[in-house]
């Protein structure tokens, strides 16, 4: 699997945090989060130009940051609101599904 | 060739300036420019040596203007240009580099006592200004590799034994060197003669 | 200062949290569930990029690399020996692909510099900073070692002797620093957040807060 440069070296404020040159997660989510988009990227369900326009569009006039969770919160949004846009998941049944997550209904987890 | 970019022991840069956690690419194009170039690496459009020529031709003053990756984006686009990239005629791709099929024997060993050839040449080189006419001793034998004068087209591929070199900081700059501490540089078999062993003065 | 972002994703021991998932934690899950069950998605593909991003784009893999040789002498030898041959058992491989592991010795600082262009050990360590590909540390590395070191904030001491290696062929250096003193008994994974990639290029001192 190659490292897609157009992915890993964006530039600007949505550059992937990173720490020593390392890309820092500070949580499994965010890694997830990461994964879910380059992997529909590669599925071919969207450009990553879409998806970093997206990604832009989240941070807003916001300037580079170092916290990675917060850039992953914009990261995640700009992917729901990409996948219901591309029909991949529906946005009712998402915020249903969040839901039993954060109940404890479900717990199963990847 | 002697130009700006060989700038081994170059006074007048200034400090070494850091900026800290430095994003990879500092605007979306300079990636794009990146991943450009090592596709045509990659498919053999040409090859490393003759990006490298590419920048080295840049006017000095452009060089030292332009940032690294414009740097890059001026060499694409010449090497375009002269592979008929951006022409009506055919595509002359410099095709990628080959595996060596018979290694050529090293002449020198670890520990010999070698001397840099006193050569300008006006073409891509690989022995910097700093390094010429000046004696070292092998440190260690490398693996044989693509002459990369002759490797930029029309190329003609002369694998040569490389070695990595030791001079000494007094040997390389005189009274401005330090005792004790030295460069390591690698260096092709054709950039070397042996060195005068008997009666010649040895710089530490 | 080097702690978050290691942190490990034990996704296994994720659902210890029993109804203590945050907010984004849950969306995160909820659209990764989703995508699985349309197929759209193999959670073992996300597993592999996050790891392929993480591990291939930064120096990651060259501090591990360096936090083995100081737990294991054999691997040690290998890596000095024949780097390429470790890194392909590693999975690590590539044309052009040749890296020089140089170690540290007692009294001998190693440096890397590439005075021509700016050839560095990218597959092991991410791509250059900006710095080493100037000017000044091209042009005053070979001739003023010591002077661009102080400005990194690495003193040396009139019994350590300085090699600057000037990648001007093929092989592309990567130093193997002095195990810090201190560490005895340390695991591989505690070692890994001292090796910066700084100390790898030989402006820095391992674990003393460089870049």
């Amino acid at each position: 699997m190659d490292v897609d440069p157009e992915i890993a070296h964006a530039a600007g404020p949505a550059a992937l945090p990173r720490r020593n040159g390392e890309l820092v997660f500070t949580a499994p989510w965010q890694g997830r989060a990461f994964g879910m988009a380059v992997a529909l990227q590669r599925g071919g369900r969207f450009a990553w130009r879409d998806f970093q326009e997206r990604l832009e569009r989240e941070i807003g006039g916001a300037g580079p940051d170092d916290d990675a969770a917060r850039y992953y919160e914009h990261w995640l949004a700009a992917l729901e609101r990409l996948a219901v846009d591309r029909g991949l998941v529906d946005g009712e049944e998402l915020g249903r599904r969040a839901g039993e997550y954060r109940s404890g209904l479900r717990d199963e987890v990847f | 060739m002697n130009g700006v970019h060989d700038m081994g022991g170059a006074h007048g840069h200034g400090p070494v300036v850091v900026e800290p956690d430095e994003p990879v690419f500092h605007a979306r194009w300079e990636g794009r420019v990146w991943a450009m170039a090592r596709l045509c690496l990659r498919r053999g459009l040409f090859n490393t040596d003759e990006l490298r020529w590419g920048i080295e031709r840049m006017p000095p003053a452009r060089y030292l203007d332009a940032s690294y990756y414009e740097r890059w984006l001026t060499s694409v686009e010449t090497l375009a240009r002269e592979k008929g990239v951006a022409g009506a005629g055919p595509v002359r791709p410099s095709g990628r580099n080959p595996a060596c099929e018979a290694p050529p024997r090293p002449r020198f060993r670890a520990g010999d006592r070698v001397r840099t050839r006193n050569v300008h040449p006006a073409g891509h080189t690989r022995l910097p200004w700093y390094a010429r006419a000046r004696r070292g001793v092998v440190e260690r034998v490398r693996p044989p590799a693509l002459l990369p004068d002759t490797n930029v087209g029309p190329v003609s591929r002369d694998w040569e034994p490389v070695y990595s070199v030791r001079f000494e900081s007094r040997e390389l700059w005189g009274e401005s060197g330090r005792a004790g501490d030295a460069v390591l540089l690698d260096v092709f078999e054709r950039y070397l003669e042996p060195s005068a062993t008997e009666g010649e003065e040895e710089v530490r | 200062m080097n702690g978050a972002h290691h942190e490990e994703h034990e996704h296994h021991e994720h659902h210890g949290h029993h109804g203590q998932v945050s907010d984004v934690e849950a969306r995160a899950l909820a659209l990764e569930s989703l995508l699985r069950e349309k197929g759209l998605v193999d959670s073992r593909d996300v597993d592999e990029l996050v790891s392929r991003y993480e591990h291939d784009v930064g120096p990651l893999l060259g501090a591990r690399l360096v936090a083995r040789a100081w737990v294991d002498p054999a691997f040690r030898d290998r890596l000095l020996h024949d780097a390429n041959a470790v890194l392909r058992e590693l999975g690590i491989s590539g044309e052009g692909l040749n890296i020089v592991v140089v170690a540290n010795e007692p009294g001998v600082h190693d440096a890397v510099v590439c005075t021509l262009c700016s050839c560095y050990p990218w597959p092991v360590i991410g791509l250059p900073p900006v710095w080493y590909k100037s000017a000044p540390y091209r042009s005053r590395m070979v001739r003023e070692p010591r002077e661009v070191l102080r400005e990194f904030g690495l003193e040396l001491d009139d019994a350590t002797r300085v090699r600057v290696w000037d990648s001007s062929a093929e092989q592309r250096y990567l130093i193997l620093p002095e195990r810090p003193v201190g560490t005895e008994g340390w695991s591989e994974d505690d070692l890994v957040p001292l090796v910066t990639r700084d100390c790898m290029i030989g402006v820095a001192r391992p674990g003393t807060g460089g870049v």
